[in-house]
């Protein structure tokens, strides 16, 4: 299955373009980091919050600043996305990937999670509140798992089967 | 000045960092690299946007304590970055893309301490004017200008 995928991709024009166009490789890993920083910056403050650091931000006001992190999310999802399209081989065969696509995932489900139960008790919290332990929790797992994604993203021309 | 650069390159240490298959070696000095700018960039920009009027229910001043989590971002950068750079100093030593993203980094840590006085320096504690909005602008071009000829050393 993952061999049709690898072909049916390298044969599109899009795969093309990537790999042959030489500004966009570098274009795209430029975006890549640029879209990481606001992704992790803005989540990675709101986690901290939900840790209990940062005790004077209330988090209802954090979330003001989620929209710029998907925006960065986006930016990356785009750009991953063309980085596979272009040569997926490259990675399907790369056990680091696989954990980075894991750990994408754990960060989604927690994330998901988070958005539809937690609502009402983030609401609930007054500025200079401790967490509850939920909100600790989630928010562990959630800068925890991004940190991974980053980790088997730069690892990904070192371990598995190298580029 | 190549002489120096040449002798960095062969110390034990670079030597060793660049030729070791280790994944301790220089995949984790680089790793940290990356750690260091997603907690200096992120806690930057993040910082930037509320200053330009994202998050506006962010009270401006509760936002001071980013600055030391931006420090230690910064010292973990510039130690993973000496590492890297001992390595291969003969080339980056000498690059102009090199020394454009050493400008970057020195010119954003300059503005990053302009808008720490500008924001909570008394008597206009939490205060955003212009001239605020104007460096948190410049910090987020400088940024993505480090984090740009940065990217692009991979491919000296």
């Amino acid at each position: 299955m993952m061999h049709t995928l690898v072909t049916t991709l390298k044969a599109t024009s899009l795969s093309a373009w990537v790999i042959n166009t030489p500004s966009v490789w570098p274009i795209c890993e430029t975006l890549h980091f640029i879209g990481l920083s606001m992704l992790v910056g803005i989540v990675g403050l709101l986690d901290l919050r939900l840790l209990g650091f940062f005790r004077r931000i209330p988090i209802a006001a954090l979330r003001g600043l989620l929209p710029w992190g998907l925006v960065g999310f986006v930016v990356n999802l785009v750009t991953g996305v063309l980085f596979f399209v272009g040569a997926p081989d490259q990675y399907v065969n790369n056990s680091a990937w696989w954990y980075k696509v894991a750990f994408l995932g754990v960060a989604g489900v927690n994330a998901g999670i988070f958005e539809t139960t937690q609502a009402s008790a983030l609401f609930r919290l007054g500025p200079h509140d401790d967490t509850p332990t939920t909100f600790k929790v989630m928010g562990a797992v959630s800068l925890g798992s991004w940190f991974m994604v980053l980790y088997w993203g730069r690892m990904l021309p070192f371990i598995g089967n190298a580029f | 000045m190549m002489e120096m650069l040449a002798a960095l390159e062969r110390t034990g240490f670079a030597s060793w960092l660049r030729e070791s298959g280790s994944i301790w070696a220089y995949p984790t000095v680089l790793t940290a690299h990356t750690v260091g700018l997603a907690i200096l960039v992120g806690a930057s920009t993040a910082l930037d946007l509320r200053v330009l009027g994202a998050g506006s229910g962010i009270e401006v001043s509760a936002m001071e304590p980013l600055f030391p989590l931006m420090w230690w971002g910064l010292a973990i950068n510039a130690i993973s970055g000496a590492m890297l750079f001992c390595t291969d100093a003969t080339t980056k030593g000498t690059t102009l893309l090199f020394m454009g993203k050493l400008a970057s980094v020195a010119a954003a840590v300059i503005v990053m301490v302009l808008l720490r006085r500008s924001l909570f320096a008394a008597p206009r504690r939490g205060v955003i004017t212009s001239g605020a909005q104007f460096l948190a602008v410049a910090s987020l071009l400088l940024w993505m200008t480090a984090i740009t000829t940065g990217r692009l050393m991979a491919y000296l």
